[in-house]
C-alpha cells in the first residue's frame, strides 16, 4: 500500500510517515501542492493524505483537480479548521474524510485503515482479550464465564477499547466516540467512567486488562508485560 | 416632554425673546399712536380757535350778541363736528356756548368755565374726557375768552382697540413661535436620532453597515462622516485583534501535533525508565491542556466572528438538559453529588445544538466541581411570558460578589486555587457567554457565598 502526504508542515509530515511506515506502508512526502499534484500524475497510490493550507497551490485546489483525474483515490484531509462549514465544503469538494489538527496519531491509523479496507468495515460480532468476552449482538459483557452488567456508557468505551487490543486511546477518541465533542477536555469524565469500568471488569479478577498509559490515555491489552 | 432638551429650551427662549420684542413695541405704539392723534387734535382745535379769533378781532366795536354767535355757527358748526366751543367776553359773560355734540359725547354744560387770569397765548387743558385750548384776546368789543374743546374718547377707544388686538395676537404668536420652534429643532435634530438609531443597531461584525450620510452638507453630515470613519477604524482594530486570535490559536495546532505525536509514539515504542516514563506523560498532560485552550480560543474566535446559522434548528433545551445531565451523572456520584433533573418543562428555542449542548455541558461541569461532597445540581426550567429559561442551581461553594462581574471574562480565575487544581482554562465561561450573545439569550447568575449557586439562560419568547 502506497500513501502520498502532502503537507507543508516537515515535522508533521515526517511524524505522520515514520508512523505510518512503522505500519507497514509505503509514503511519500510532498512539501507543497504542485509537488503533491506531480507526485500523483507520476506514481500510484492507494490513499492521499492532505493538508488544505498549502503554499502554491491550495489543498482545496488540489482536491479538486485529483478529484477530476483520480476519482477512485480515498482522501483524508487534514485541516486546522474545524468549523462545520468548512468540513461540508471539504466533503462537496470530494474528501473522504477529514482529521482536525490537532489529531492522535492513533486516530489517523484508524481512518487510514477504514479509508484503505474501502469496504465497510467487518464487525466481530464477539470481541475477546484473554478471559473478557464482549458480544455486539446481545451487548453482553463475561468475564470467566460470569456476567458483567455495564451502563450503556461504561459498555460503549470497553467496545471502543476492545475494537483494537493493544492500541492506546486518548481520553478525546474516547470522549468523541462514546460521548460528543462537548465534553472535550471541560471534564474528567473519560477517567471517571474507565474507574467504573475497572471496579467491576478488572478488580474481581487477578489480571488487570485496562490500563492506563500515563498522558496518552487508556489500552485493553492481555498482558501486563509490555512497557507502560 | 424632556424639560432639559434642547428643543425645550430653545421654544422657551424663542418665547421669551417675542414676549420681551412683542412688549416692547406694542408699548411704544400704543404711546406713539396717542401722541400722533391728540397733536393732531390739538392741532385742529388751534385752527378753529384762530378763526373765533378772526371773527372777534373783525367785529365792530358796538357788535351784538346775536351776530357773533351766528357767526361762529355758521364758520364752525360746533355740534355736528362734535366740538365744544365757549366764547366768554370779560364784561358782560358768555357770549357763545355750542350745543350737545352729535355724538354726545360730553355735556357742553357741565365743562367748567376758566377763572381768571385768562391766559394771553392759548393754554391746553383737560376736563374729564374733554381736551380744551383756551385764548384770550382783546378786540374792539372788548376783551374775550375763546375756549374749544373736543372728546378724546374716539382716541382711548382706538387705543384700547390696539390694546385688546395686541393682548389677543401675542399670545398667539408667542405660541406659534414657541411650538414651531420646538417641532423645528425636533425636525432638525431627527437625522441624529437616525443616526444614534443605526449605530445602536450596528455590530462590529457587520462590516459593511454604515451609518446613514445626511446630504445636507452640514455639521450633522460631516458628524455621520467622522462617525463612519471612526466606526471603520475600531472595527479594524477588532478585526485585527480578532484574527491575531484566530491565527494564533491556529498556528499553534499543529506544532501541538507534532509534540504530541512523537511524545506519544516516544512513551508506547520506547523502553525507559519509570521516571522518565512519567516525566513525559506529565508533559503530555500539559500538552492535553494546551490543546484544549486552543481549542477554547479558537471556539471564541469564531463565535466572535459570528457562525452561520444554517444548522438552527428548535432545540427543546429541557429535553438536551436532561440528556447531558444522564451523560454526566456518574461524574457526579463519583464525587457524591446529586444530580437532579426532574421531568422539566420544554424550553423550546431556535439554535446550533451542539453549541446549546457546550453551554450546558460548562455550566453542570462547573457546578459539579465547585459543589462539595453531599451537596445538589438542580436543573430547571422557567417560562415566562416574555422568556423562557434554563436554571442551573447547586448548592456549592458560590461567588464572591465582587466577582460576579467577571466570571464571564477570558481567563478570569476568582483564586489560583480554585479552577487551577481541575485544570480549567478559564474559557468555560467566557464560551457559555459568547454561545448566549450568538443565541440573544442573557444570562444571569445569582450566587451566595457557602448556600451556591444560581446560573439562568433566558431566552427570549419567539412571537
Amino acid at each position: 500500500m502506497r500513501l502520498l502526504i502532502v503537507e507543508d508542515d516537515r515535522k508533521l509530515a515526517e511524524f505522520v510517515a515514520r508512523g505510518l511506515r512503522a505500519e507497514s506502508f509505503a509514503v511519500d512526502l510532498a512539501g507543497d501542492g504542485r509537488e503533491g499534484e506531480a507526485f500523483i500524475d507520476a506514481y500510484h497510490y492507494d490513499l492521499l493524505i492532505l493538508d488544505l493550507m498549502l503554499p502554491r497551490l491550495s489543498g482545496t485546489e488540489l482536491l479538486r483537480r485529483v478529484r477530476k483525474s483520480r476519482p477512485t483515490l480515498p482522501v483524508l484531509v487534514l485541516t486546522a479548521r474545524d468549523a462545520t462549514d468548512d468540513k461540508v465544503a471539504h466533503f462537496e469538494a470530494g474528501a473522504d474524510d477529514y482529521l482536525t489538527k490537532p489529531f492522535d496519531f492513533a486516530e489517523l491509523v484508524v481512518r487510514v485503515k477504514a479509508l484503505l479496507r474501502r469496504s465497510p468495515q467487518e464487525r466481530a460480532d464477539v470481541l475477546r482479550i484473554a478471559n473478557l468476552e464482549l458480544n455486539r449482538l446481545t451487548q453482553q459483557v463475561r468475564r470467566d464465564g460470569q456476567r458483567i452488567e455495564l451502563t450503556s456508557k461504561e459498555y460503549g468505551v470497553l467496545e471502543y477499547l476492545m475494537s483494537n487490543p493493544g492500541r492506546v486511546f486518548s481520553r478525546t477518541m474516547i470522549l468523541e466516540h462514546v460521548w460528543d465533542q462537548s465534553f472535550e477536555g471541560v471534564t474528567n469524565i473519560v477517567d471517571v467512567y474507565v474507574r467504573y469500568l475497572r471496579r467491576k471488569v478488572d478488580e474481581p479478577f487477578p489480571v488487570k486488562l485496562i490500563h492506563t498509559v500515563r498522558g496518552v490515555g487508556y489500552c485493553v491489552r492481555d498482558s501486563e508485560s509490555a512497557a507502560g | 416632554m424632556n424639560h432639559r432638551s434642547l428643543a425645550f429650551r430653545l421654544a422657551v427662549w424663542y418665547a421669551l425673546l417675542l414676549s420681551a420684542t412683542f412688549a416692547l413695541v406694542g408699548t411704544g405704539m400704543f404711546y406713539g399712536l396717542e401722541q400722533y392723534l391728540r397733536s393732531g387734535l390739538a392741532d385742529s382745535l388751534r385752527r378753529r380757535s384762530t378763526q373765533i379769533e378772526q371773527i372777534l378781532a373783525d367785529a365792530p366795536v358796538d357788535v351784538s350778541d346775536g351776530a357773533i354767535v351766528e357767526s361762529i355757527e355758521t364758520r364752525i358748526a360746533a355740534e355736528f363736528n362734535n366740538r365744544f366751543v365757549r366764547v366768554t367776553r370779560e364784561r358782560s359773560g358768555l357770549v357763545y356756548r355750542s350745543g350737545v355734540p352729535a355724538d354726545r359725547s360730553f355735556n357742553p354744560a357741565a365743562i367748567p368755565p376758566l377763572g381768571p387770569p385768562w391766559p394771553a397765548r392759548g393754554i391746553a387743558r383737560r376736563t374729564g374726557s374733554v381736551m380744551e385750548s383756551a385764548t384770550a384776546i382783546d378786540t374792539a368789543s372788548g376783551r374775550y375768552l375763546i375756549e374749544l374743546g373736543a372728546s378724546l374718547e374716539p382716541i382711548e377707544t382706538l387705543q384700547a382697540h390696539l390694546l385688546r388686538l395686541l393682548g389677543m395676537l401675542l399670545p398667539v404668536l408667542v405660541a406659534c413661535a414657541a411650538g414651531g420652534g420646538y417641532l423645528l429643532v425636533g425636525w432638525a435634530l431627527r437625522p441624529v436620532d437616525r443616526i444614534s438609531q443605526s449605530a445602536e443597531l450596528m455590530s462590529l461584525q457587520d462590516v459593511d453597515s454604515r451609518l446613514p450620510v445626511l446630504p445636507s452638507g452640514d455639521a450633522l453630515a460631516r458628524l455621520s462622516i467622522s462617525l463612519n470613519h471612526m466606526l471603520g477604524r475600531l472595527r479594524e482594530s477588532v478585526q485585527t485583534s480578532r484574527r491575531f486570535l484566530a491565527d494564533a490559536s491556529h498556528e499553534l495546532r499543529t506544532p501541538l501535533t507534532v509534540i504530541k505525536g512523537e511524545l506519544q509514539e516516544v512513551v508506547r515504542t520506547e523502553t525507559m525508565s519509570q521516571a522518565l516514563h512519567d516525566r513525559i506523560g506529565s508533559v503530555l498532560e500539559e500538552v492535553a491542556r494546551l490543546e484544549h485552550l486552543v481549542s477554547g480560543l479558537l471556539v471564541l474566535s469564531r463565535l466572535d466572528v459570528g457562525e452561520a446559522q444554517r444548522e438552527w434548528v428548535d432545540v427543546d433545551l429541557a429535553e438536551l438538559s436532561a440528556g447531558t445531565a444522564e451523560q454526566m451523572r456518574l461524574m457526579a456520584e463519583d464525587r457524591g453529588i446529586h444530580l437532579v433533573s426532574a421531568a422539566l418543562r420544554p424550553v423550546v428555542v431556535h439554535g446550533d445544538r451542539a453549541r446549546l449542548k457546550q453551554v450546558i455541558v460548562n455550566l453542570l461541569d462547573n457546578a459539579i466541581r465547585f459543589t462539595p461532597r453531599g451537596g445538589t445540581v438542580t436543573l430547571g426550567a422557567v417560562v415566562g411570558d416574555a422568556f423562557q429559561a434554563l436554571e442551573i442551581r447547586d448548592t456549592g461553594i458560590g461567588i464572591p460578589a465582587a466577582a460576579l462581574p467577571h466570571i464571564f471574562d477570558r481567563f478570569y480565575r476568582i483564586d489560583e486555587a480554585r479552577t487551577r487544581a481541575d485544570g480549567g482554562a478559564g474559557l468555560g465561561l467566557s464560551i457559555v457567554r459568547s454561545i448566549c450573545v450568538a443565541h440573544r439569550a442573557e444570562i444571569e447568575v445569582d450566587s451566595e457565598i457557602g448556600r451556591g449557586s444560581c446560573f439562568r439562560l433566558k431566552f427570549p419568547v419567539r412571537p
